[in-house]
């Protein structure tokens, strides 16, 4: 059982004093919950769990433990793993202060209707992991359990050709209608693991670079601009979709733009190593101007 | 009891609809919602919405007032709006509750919000019992909430199968079931049991224990996994925290208010950049110690009616029932 493999790695790391903390998932409210989790003491290692539910990805948490003294271990599924390869290139993240536990993943499951239905079998993949390219992690120390086949998921541009294909005024009005839903509680900012500046724009009050208002234009102002501003960095983990209270469909945005890039500076996957730089994120001569 | 055949709702509303400005619980595209009701439309009944009625009296944005110079001269006037008659229909229990409190904070202690006043006075309140729990988060029998009836209402229907029981709660109540008795038959009713829930925080004591509990570790703990965003805040029924900002252009300009979160990392940001919540320690800590202390202390009420919201859409499951579990298991030395 992974489970146990992963209580045991927990365990042993923090008996040899390998690691200061490490981060993964516990049991949540229901059985359908698994949250994330910080274990500092062996004995507490026995509260990890990995099963169908795990969907959180940790390497944002990495952020808070920048100035950390000692290192820390974090789980990592496929996302998860490209999303830490996306923060130790943007020096967000030292490679020495991980210790990287990568567990191959078949994908986690919507939470189901009722308590007490336990027919984990029947659930649907979540939306994220339907389309995941890479469930096994990209980048790790040590490996639990075999890698997972690469599932076929198909051309994951299509929903957004079927938007390009529609009219201004018809785009207009589908965003419209979303971002009027929008209620500006900045999950998706928040969950995102390429949103790491240290003062995010939104927040910059004084600035005024967004106004507070709930209303249709400051909202597709901040959509926008969260979308752009992790663009050629967005790693597709489908995290701020899944967080989304009002069910936006966030990722429809995120791969028009990573669509959009791959037109303009050649095929790139975010996250996939640690050595292709992203197409924003470096300069060459022959890069297209298209937009001077 | 009055009784009135589910089957006959709609046509009830239609009615209702001629007279009020008529709010219901709807389901459609989107996230569930209180909103205006349109014959045929999408009128959703059963369970709770997504998002709570409390913007139907504290808008998430709100103008206030608008101003204007001319030379020396000033002007300044208060944006309210005319009062039109409304009715919210179908509001939970829970919700009910969350009303209660939000009144507490805009229309007590010598301090009335005329915006806020403006709406709630004009509002007529229907409301829908629950037999047992909407959804497994819901906890609100533990905050002492009746899940089956309100009584701070103008009118409760208990749910009864097919069919509801009506109950006047207010003169107000009284009239409108007279004037529609062609709508309801009286019938002797007997109440379905309510269903056992999932989740039973207790709560006994927990204001008394709180207020010795500030710089307990237990907050570093909980407070780990918060990304610091506002879902929880925005979705919670009782969250009342605002901001007022303004914007000028020329020689005019308007103040407006808007929600905003203590979960939010600039929310107690100072001029000059102090913080005195530095970090999600700070921050969850109050949003806990108000909803279980700082409230208690100064309404005598819970800042959480166990609607279940925050806990089922948080990203990262922060579930506050949990939370009150582990206030309880700390032993104070
Ligand atoms: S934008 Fe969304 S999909 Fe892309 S990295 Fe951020 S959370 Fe993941
Ligand atoms: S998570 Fe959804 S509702 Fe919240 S700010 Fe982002 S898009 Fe808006
Ligand atoms: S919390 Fe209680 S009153 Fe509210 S919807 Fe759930 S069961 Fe009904
Ligand atoms: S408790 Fe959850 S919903 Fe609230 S701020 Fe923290 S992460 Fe966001
Ligand atoms: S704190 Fe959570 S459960 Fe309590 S009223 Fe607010 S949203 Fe509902």
């Amino acid at each position: 059982m992974i489970t146990e493999k992963i209580r045991a790695a927990a365990k042993e790391l923090l008996e040899k004093g390998e690691v200061e903390t490490v981060i993964g998932w516990e049991r949540g409210t229901f059985w359908y919950n698994s949250t994330p989790v910080f274990i500092s003491k062996p004995e507490q290692a026995d509260r990890l769990v990995f099963d169908d539910f795990c969907a959180n990805n940790l390497a944002k948490y990495l952020l808070d433990y920048r100035n950390a003294d000692g290192k820390i271990a974090v789980f990592v599924k496929g996302c998860d793993a490209r999303a830490i390869t996306r923060l130790i290139q943007d020096n967000q993240v030292k490679r020495e202060k991980v210790y990287l536990i990568g567990i191959p993943c078949t994908g986690m499951k919507e939470a189901p209707k009722t308590v007490s239905s336990q027919d984990v079998a029947g659930l649907p993949l979540l939306a994220k992991c339907q389309s995941c390219a890479t469930p096994n992690p990209v980048i790790y120390d040590i490996l639990l359990g075999d890698p997972v086949p690469q599932k076929e998921v198909g051309n994951r541009f299509a929903g957004v050709e079927a938007l390009e294909a529609k009219g201004a005024d018809e785009k207009y009005e589908h965003w419209g209608k979303l971002f009027s839903e929008c209620i500006r509680c900045y999950a998706c900012r928040n969950v995102c693991p390429a949103c790491n500046c240290r003062e995010c724009a939104f927040d910059a009050n004084g600035l005024n670079w967004l106004g507070k208002q709930n209303n249709l234009q400051e909202n597709q102002m901040f959509n926008m601009t969260r979308a752009m501003h992790v663009a050629g960095r967005c790693i597709e983990c489908g995290e701020c979709e899944r967080v989304c209270p009002m069910g936006l469909p966030l990722m429809d945005i995120n791969r028009k733009i990573i669509k959009d890039l791959n037109e303009l500076f050649g095929s790139y996957d975010a996250g996939l190593n640690l050595e292709d730089r992203p197409p924003l994120g470096q300069y060459k001569l022959d890069d297209p101007e298209k937009f001077m | 009891m009055k009784t009135v055949v589910k089957s006959k709702i709609s046509a009830l509303l239609d009615e209702i609809a001629k007279e009020f400005n008529l709010l219901v619980p709807t389901a459609g595209d989107g996230a569930s919602k209180f909103a205006p009701y349109t014959s045929g439309g999408q009128v959703s009944l059963d369970g709770r919405t997504l998002l709570p009625p409390k913007d139907v009296f504290f808008p998430q944005t709100e103008k206030m007032y608008k101003f204007s110079t001319d030379g020396m001269a000033g002007s300044l006037e208060t944006l309210l709006e005319a009062p039109k008659h409304q009715m919210l229909f179908g509001v939970r229990p829970c919700d009910v509750k969350s009303i209660h409190e939000l009144d507490h904070v805009f229309l007590t202690k010598g301090f009335v919000d005329e915006f806020y006043q403006s709406k709630r006075d004009r509002t007529f309140l229907v409301s829908i019992g629950c037999n047992g729990p909407a959804e497994p988060t819901c906890f609100c029998q533990s905050m002492g909430v009746n899940p089956q009836e309100s009584d701070a209402v103008d009118v409760h229907l208990f749910d009864l199968g097919s069919e509801y029981g009506a109950v006047a709660k207010s003169e107000n109540g009284e009239a409108f079931l007279q004037k529609y008795a062609s709508f309801f038959n009286e019938a002797e009713v007997q109440l379905p049991a309510i269903s056992e829930f999932a989740l039973k925080p207790d709560v006994e004591g927990i204001t008394e224990k709180l207020q010795q509990m500030f710089d307990h570790p237990l907050w570093e703990e909980v407070s780990r996994k918060c990304l610091g965003c506002g879902a929880c805040t925005y979705l919670c029924p009782t969250c009342h925290c605002f901001d007022i900002s303004g914007r000028v252009a020329g020689n005019q300009g308007f103040k407006f208010r808007c929600w905003d979160s203590c979960m939010f990392s600039e929310y107690t940001r100072m001029a000059g950049g102090h913080n005195p919540r530095p970090s999600k320690k700070e921050r969850v800590r109050n949003r806990f110690l108000h909803k279980l202390q700082y409230f208690p202390e100064r309404y005598g009420d819970l800042l959480c009616t166990g609607c279940g919201r925050c806990l089922s859409k948080c990203p990262v499951n922060m579930d506050i029932t949990n939370i009150i579990k582990q206030i309880r298991e700390v032993e104070l030395a």
